[in-house]
This record gives structure tokens, sequence and C-alpha cells, in this order.
């Protein structure tokens, strides 16, 4: 990837950044703390050549998977899907309206949306039905899925672990979204996550961990992901939890919308300028 | 083979299983002879989950999303309520076509105790969307409910016994569609039973035909959805009876009972007769402690009489 692509991607990051923000405004509700911290992590996926898919084709068969499992966060896929032509860019402005076929949380009736989530700690489990599913067909497709990190704290997570290793789920990439804020706090003050990567490790998972706000770290890290090596993958991406508007970053309270002010919203556009 | 129930489903499902290659069975390290063969000879469509049933059903979601069918299997307290959010979230919510096979439902298990009896499964299925559950009371039905797994692929829970039960019907049993089955047809009062207690019911009823009082006997198959042609078909009857091997807070009987309430009927007399609100630590057996909460064919019989 070349610095002018990177730069591209990072353009684009801003434009999701962006548009999330504004379809959460105009919805008033929705998750924007771990919405914005996972961005830069679908640009690299959608439009830094990790993750394949079809334009104007979300049922492609050939296509990869895709579970965000934080299903809180999944509507910041709603922006990428209308870009690539999984639905008409009108649908939006619609977002949070009760016409809309947006929804607060990510469902199956909505094109490109692999499968329902909102619930903590079903993801990984369905991805590795995915993933076994792919293998059984003797199919290349991959399944990404995007934990956050208190997912970490559902047993079923750590069942679905150890099957994806003992099954050697090569297939399956998890990204672990580590922005440490739950909804009481830092997860280390709440109830210890860490060591999280020897945690993973030691359930059979190739693990590396990058600076989840990097695009050139997260491409360059998912092409180190050794592709022979039988093992299912973790990327830890160490991010800031309602990164890009300063009032939110690092703030637990931004795990839900809360009204703006004015001056909030006219700070937060500025803080989130687009890229002309 | 054996005639247990999970052998003769298991069985079922290996023949399917044969011929399609989209078809996988999970366990959650619960066996049968059945399983044994299955195992042995399609290993590619055999998943051992771990004794890890909210695992087992996420992932029979992702197996059913990527176009297969999919059967779980495990002991029917851990494969129901262990794993409720899953059930809910990953299948009903996305109407998956994945069959929850649970053995050992009511007090089955005896005498493991409360942790391995399922007294609340229908009242707790029940709530849940987009799913049937369905209860074999013998052979011939359980076959006809493995045929339909087959034929009309949906989520469903099979509620099984953890041994095998007397036959109820011939072989060549023609069901029908209705999910209901009228196993003898009496006059003025009937009695709703399914699985296991259906057998208690036929026995009280045969006991109180030597006394000149013929019952109706209803095996009810689907307990949900549940037939409305069942609820103007008894409410034909002075006296409605219905027993299960559960609590009653919104099991079998209080289903029965909404049904008749919906449909307008309001004014007949009502029996549910079901297991104690307790957790049954007591030992003695299955025999033993139905008799204890008057779930004996012999109490059913005085319970009638005395109506």
């Amino acid at each position: 990837m070349t610095k002018t692509n990177i730069k591209d991607l990072e353009s684009k990051s801003k434009w999701l950044r962006r548009t999330c923000f504004e379809m959460l405004l105009s919805a008033n509700q929705g998750h924007p703390g771990s919405i914005l911290s996972q961005i830069e992590i679908l640009i690299s996926l959608y439009y830094g050549g990790i993750i394949k898919y079809f334009k104007n084709e979300p049922y492609h068969p050939d296509r990869d998977k895709i579970i965000i499992s934080k299903g809180h966060a999944a509507m910041s896929l709603y922006p990428i899907f209308a870009d690539i032509g999984y639905f008409d860019k009108e649908e939006l402005k619609k977002f949070g309206r009760s016409d809309s076929m947006l929804k607060l949380f990510g469902n199956i009736s909505i094109p490109g949306i692999d499968c329902t989530s909102g619930s903590l700690g079903h993801g990984l489990g369905v991805g590795c039905g995915f993933a076994y599913s792919a293998k059984m067909k003797n199919a290349k497709i991959n399944t990404f899925i995007i934990l956050s990190e208190g997912e970490m704290y559902e047993g079923s997570i750590w069942e679905s672990a150890l099957f994806a290793s003992h099954h050697s789920l090569d297939n399956l990439i998890v990204i672990l979204d580590r922005n440490r804020n739950i909804i009481l706090g830092d997860t280390e003050d709440c109830l210890a996550l860490e060591p999280i990567k020897d945690k993973w490790a030691s359930f059979g998972f190739q693990v590396e961990d990058v600076d989840g706000h990097s695009i050139a770290d997260i491409i360059d890290t998912f092409n180190k992901f050794n592709k022979t090596n039988d093992k299912p993958k973790l990327l830890i991406a160490n991010t800031i939890k309602g990164k890009g508007i300063s009032f939110m970053e690092n703030k637990s309270f931004s795990h839900y919308w809360s009204p703006l002010s004015d001056d909030l919203i006219k700070k937060a556009r500025l803080e989130l300028t687009i890229d002309e | 083979m054996s005639n247990f129930q999970r052998d003769i489903i298991i069985d079922e499902v290996y023949n399917y299983a044969l011929k399609n290659k989209d078809v996988f069975f999970m366990s959650a390290d619960f066996g049968a002879p059945a399983l044994d063969k299955f195992r042995e000879n399609l290993p590619d469509q055999f998943i051992h989950s771990g004794i890890s049933e909210q695992h087992m059903i996420d992932m029979a979601a992702g197996l059913a999303l990527d176009g297969n069918k999919v059967y779980v299997y495990a002991m029917a307290p851990f494969i129901t309520l262990r794993c409720l959010e899953q059930i809910k979230c990953s299948l009903a919510m996305m109407s998956l076509p994945v069959t929850i096979l649970g053995v050992g439902i009511g007090l089955g298990y005896a005498d493991a105790g409360p942790t391995h009896y399922l007294n609340e499964d229908i009242s707790v299925m029940n709530s849940i969307v987009n799913l049937d559950i369905c209860s074999p009371s013998d052979e011939s039905s359980l076959k006809f409910i493995a045929k339909q797994t087959i034929d009309i692929p949906k989520l469903r829970y099979i509620r099984m016994e953890r041994n095998s039960l007397k036959n109820i019907y011939p072989n060549d049993y023609y069901f029908n569609k209705e999910g209901f089955e009228i196993i003898h047809k009496g006059k003025n009062i009937c009695i709703l039973s399914t699985g296991y207690m259906l057998h208690k019911a036929k026995e009280a009823g045969e006991k109180l035909l030597n006394d000149n009082i013929d019952v109706s006997i209803y095996d009810v198959i689907n307990i949900k959805p549940l037939s409305n042609n069942l609820i103007t078909e008894i409410s034909k009857y002075e006296k409605i009876i219905t027993i299960e091997e559960q609590t009653l807070n919104g099991g079998f009987g209080s289903i029965i009972i909404n049904a008749l309430f919906k449909n307008g009927i309001s004014n007949r007399t009502v029996k549910c007769l079901g297991l104690k609100e307790k957790y049954y630590f007591q030992n003695g057996g299955r025999e033993f402690l139905l008799n204890d909460s008057g779930l004996s064919s012999d109490s059913i019989y005085e319970t009638v009489k005395n109506l």
C-alpha cells in the first residue's frame, strides 16, 4: 500500500466518521463511543483490500462474511454498504426513522449484514459456523468478526474460541476493538481483562496487536498473518472510544448518545471536517 | 438398534444426511448408539461442540445462515434453559432451520434431582417467537415429527424421552397436519396430554371406562403452534382436563386455557394437573415422584371421577 493510498483511506475514514456522526445526530440515539473507535478497522477491511466483496451484490455467494458482534456498533457499516452499492445512499438519511430499513442494531434484513447481532458474546460462535461451513465446502471464504473487549466477559466467547482453535479455523479472523472503556469505566478497574494477548494465544489463536487507528499498521498486520499456520487469527486493535470527537474520546459516557448542545454539535463538526 | 427415542430420530436424520451433505448433527457431548454410527460414517457432518450448549446454538446459527440444515442435541435441561438467549437471538430472531433435540424432559432423569429435570420447558420455550414445540408420544409420532424436520425445515424444539415409550399408534398410522390426534372419543369430558403423560392419561381413561365414564383422550403433538381446530373440538366438552409433567405456571394447561379464552370459551370446567411448585430432591424414581404429585394413572382416575 503506497503512502498516497493510505492518505486516501485516511480521507475515507474522515468521511465515514462524519457520516456516522450525522446519522447519530439525526436519529438522536445510538452508540457513538464504539462506532467511532472502529472506523479505521472498517475502512481497512473494505477499502484496503482485506475483505472480499462484490459491488452491488450483498448476497454474492463468494463474499467474505462479516459479523459486528457488538451489534450496537453495526451501523457504521451502513455508509460503506451504501457506498459499495448494496442499497441506495438516500437510505442513510432515514436512519433511526420508523420508515427506515436501517436499524440501530444490525440485522439480516439489511443488505450486507450477515448476522443479526446485539446481545454480546454470540458473534464468535456464529462465525465458527460460517468458517466451518466454508471449510466443508472447500470455499475460499473468510469470516471477519469484530468483537468488543467487553465481550470477553461472556463465557460463550471462550467456548467458541476453544472450538475455533481445535478445528484450525484459519479462515476466521477476529478483530478485538480494545478501546478499554465499558459502561462503568476502564476494563482494568472494573474487572481486569489483561493479559489479553496471552489469553487468546493460549487458546490457540495467532495474535497480533496494532494501533487500531493506523490504517497502514492495520493493513500491514493483516498481511503479516501467516495464512498457512492453521490457526484462527486475532487482531487486537488498540483504539480510543469516541475517537475523533474530543469531548467523547476515552469517555465511558460516549457509549450512549446524549443530546448535544448547538455548541457541541458545531465543535464536533469542526473536528470531523471532511477533506475536500 | 434400540427403540430409545434418541436412536429413532438420529437414525432418521442419518438416512437424510447420507444423501445431503448440507445436513449437520451437533452434540454437546451427548451420545446414543445411533450417533456412534453417524459419527463413524459421516464424520464431516458430525460436530462435537464440547459441553458448550451456548456455543453449539450460536454455531448452528452460522451453519444454518450458510445454507445448511442443523440438528443440535443434548440433555433437555441444558439445551433449553442454559442457552435460551442463544436460541432467541441466534436462532429465533433469524428464523433459522435448526432442530433442537432435547432428551430427558420432565422427571425423566429421576433420581438425578432438579438440575437434570426439565419441568418448565413448555412454559419457557412457548415464549420464543418463530419456534415450534413438538412433543412425540411414541415411535410413530416421533418419526412423523422427524419427517417434518426434513420436509419443512424450520426452527423446532423436540421434547424427547430419555428412554422408549410404548407404542400408541400403529406403524402405518397417518398423522394429520393439525398437530393433534384423537386417541379415544368419549363424551362430556376430555383429557389433553402429551408425551409420557399421554400414556398415564390413556391408562386413566381405560380405568374410567370400566366405571362407565367415557372420556375422550387427545394427544397434542404440536404444542406450538397450537391448532385452532383443537380448541374448537374441545369446546364441545363440558369438562376439560390437561395433564403435564411440568410445573403449571405458563405450562401446557395454561396454553390450553389461554387458547380457550382467546376463542371466547370461558364457561367450561377446566382442571390442569401438573407437578408441584417445588424442586424435586426426593429419591424414589419417576413413578414415585409422579404419584407424589397426583400424576399417576390412579390419581388421574380419581381426580376425573370426582370432578
